[in-house]
């Protein structure tokens, strides 16, 4: 019961520092102003030159202006966190914290840019039209499964990276999770039965991950809300036509051709990722205890579990994961999609594949493993390990220069090191700021409520 | 609303036959229906109508679809007039079609082979079963005297539409609905 009243209290609390605040982010130069003739270069007529050159070749816009650090976070306010359709303003609010969380630990400059349109094919459109301006573009909280159409469309149309941290960073994340739950308990991903509950973005994007990783179609079974997916379903016509990503899993996975529900999907699995509804009581014991020995559970709906950690060891199960800090083995897709977007960023990328994912996911849980960490209880980094950015982020970075899909080619030492300067840099800045008040403490706040308050 | 294809015997019938489908569809067998397969194909039937409904709300089945289905598929296969051929992989069946013989009172043409059934199980429509199925019935048709092939399905179907396009038929005529509340 003591969540419940810190969640109370850091509602109470956000409210009054977003009010005090007036926002999170802001922007701020990053050359030197020491008179107002420094303008004739910033700006005309200095600066004719640099545009004439980068219309010459727009490639250059990576090299002359900040487009290299520049990332468009594009949303529709659709699915927001655990909160659902709450428009674009409300989002907004989400999308400046994770603007917040990409400057601080990945030096990115982000933009939160919700958009008042819902339409796929809008959104497709303003992407593509937004393009220009930015190095990457990350899409958050879309709706399943028009999420699923906009991130395939503009793969293709787009020359910079898309990301869809609730598609790519949580399979990601799950897939870097699951690497050291296999060794671990002494499995191979490929001869591994996995079963899936629940079949929105994170799921699906997870399942099509595994199996670009090498995890077998046929070893993977899902659960909707309606059961297993299987090719014979009754809803098949249907998902066809509204959900053609979730009708492709079907068709590919479950080779044993199994029926029913989670019951009789997990007998003999070694590993269960729900993603499903906010528990505790949508997975019981019983359930998991069908599963095989040494079993693997992420457990990743918040704010609850599907299952509280203690009930899901007492049931058997070797390793628990859950989407929550203050379990062991947190799932977080903040420890994938800062370093993603720095390593594509910063070999100026003209695409974010499940190549380059995985890389991402393989240094991350190796991360854990060379750090002589890996334990049952410790299947990931957490944020505090701040070496972990820069260091994924080379791998992210050297997948894309052998993919050839970079703009730049650099070897990975150099991608480390510039990634660890660049989130060096901007953390001392941020310290620089703090320290001369310029950035006020939040002990301000209080000493402000208290002031009103004697009034 | 309903929509009918629609392609001249003539046309194609050198493809037809040049699509043996044991060649390109390993282990699938296409023949007549057998009696002790209607109850199959009859729901296979119903799974059509369920996925015409999914195109407009005037396509709603009713909560007789099944036993109507099996109805169908029953009268069908007592038919003279009428033609069921089934997919099989194995002892299964994983596909449907059925056509009636008919004559057009006013046009040419006079014989026409109406498809008004056509469904295929999710996971054998990668491969060339449709075009097979759909060219068996041709040849069925075309032996039974039909002159003149039409196929119907929703309006909204694109799939269905794209299907037929490829295979040479044409839209024909066009049925419009309104529901009158």
């Amino acid at each position: 019961m003591t969540v419940k009243k810190k969640s109370v209290d850091t509602s109470k609390l956000a409210i009054e520092y977003s009010r005090y605040y007036q926002g999170k982010m802001q922007t701020i130069p990053k050359v030197p102003v020491t008179s107002l003739d420094d303008f004739s270069i910033w700006y005309t007529p200095g600066v004719a030159a640099v545009s004439l050159a980068v219309a010459k070749d727009p490639d250059l816009s990576f090299e002359y202006t900040n487009r290299w650090n520049m990332l468009c976070i594009l949303t529709d306010g659709s699915r927001v966190l655990g909160l659902g359709d709450i428009g674009p303003e409300g989002s907004l609010p989400v999308m400046e914290g994770k603007a917040l969380i990409y400057k601080y630990l990945g030096g990115v400059d982000a933009i939160p840019i919700p958009i008042s349109a819902h339409e796929p094919e809008q959104i497709i459109e303003f992407a593509v039209n937004i393009e220009p301006a930015f190095g990457a573009i990350h899409l958050e909280d879309i709706a399943s499964p028009k999420c699923f159409q906009i991130l395939e469309e503009l793969k293709k149309r787009l020359t910079i990276p898309v990301w869809h941290d609730d598609q790519q960073g949580t399979a990601g994340v799950i897939l870097a999770g699951l690497y050291n739950s296999l060794i671990l308990t002494n499995r191979k991903l490929k001869d591994s039965k996995i079963v899936l509950m629940g079949a929105g973005a994170a799921n699906i994007a997870a399942a099509k991950l595994m199996m670009s990783a090498g995890a077998t179609p046929g070893n993977i079974i899902l659960v909707d809300s309606k059961g297993i997916l299987q090719p014979e379903r009754e809803d098949m016509d249907k998902m066809m036509l509204q959900n053609k990503w979730k009708y492709e899993l079907a068709l590919s996975t479950n080779a044993e051709r199994r029926e029913g529900g989670v019951d009789e999907a997990v007998e003999g699995a070694d590993a269960l990722i729900a993603a499903s509804k906010p528990g505790p009581n949508i997975l019981s014991k019983s359930t998991l205890r069908k599963m095989n020995k040494d079993a693997i559970l992420f457990a990743l709906s918040n704010p609850v579990p599907e299952i509280w950690p203690k009930d899901a060891k007492e049931a058997g199960v070797r390793i628990v994961a859950t989407g929550r800090s203050d379990f062991p083995n947190q799932v977080n897709n903040s420890l994938i999609f800062p370093s993603v977007i720095r390593g594509v960023l910063d070999v100026k990328s003209k695409a974010v594949p499940d190549e380059v994912i995985i890389a991402a996911a393989k240094e991350l849980a190796e991360y854990a493993e060379q750090q002589g960490t890996l334990t049952d209880q410790h299947i990931l980094p957490t944020m505090m390990d701040w070496e972990i950015y820069p260091l994924v982020a080379s791998a992210v970075g050297e997948a894309c220069v052998k993919m050839g899909i970079s703009r730049i080619k650099l070897s990975k030492p150099q991608i480390r090191g510039r990634a660890e300067e660049i989130i060096r840099k901007t953390q001392k800045m941020i310290n620089a700021l703090q320290k001369s008040n310029l950035i006020e403490p939040t002990s301000r706040v209080s000493l402000e409520r208290n002031r009103r308050a004697r009034r | 609303m309903p929509k009918k294809s629609t392609k001249l015997k003539s046309e194609d019938s050198g493809t037809m036959q040049s699509k043996q489908q044991g060649e390109s569809n390993p282990g699938l067998v296409i023949r007549e229906i057998r009696k002790d397969e209607t109850t199959r194909a009859a729901q296979l039937v119903a799974r059509l109508k369920r996925l015409n409904g999914e195109f407009d709300p005037l396509l709603k089945t009713t909560d007789s679809l099944e036993s109507e289905a099996q109805r169908t598929i029953e009268k069908a296969t007592s038919n003279e007039a009428s033609l069921v051929l089934v997919a099989l992989s194995g002892a299964k069946v994983v596909g449907v079609v059925k056509a009636d013989l008919k004559d057009r009172t006013f046009y040419e043409p006079r014989r026409e082979g109406a498809i008004d059934e056509f469904y295929i199980l999710p996971e054998y429509r990668r491969g060339s079963l449709g075009r097979d199925l759909l060219s068996a019935m041709g040849e069925m048709l075309k032996k039974k005297g039909a002159e003149l092939i039409t196929a119907e399905f929703p309006s909204q179907n694109e799939i269905a539409k794209r299907f037929y396009t490829k295979l040479g038929f044409r839209s024909l005529t066009n049925v419009y609905a309104k529901a009158e509340s």
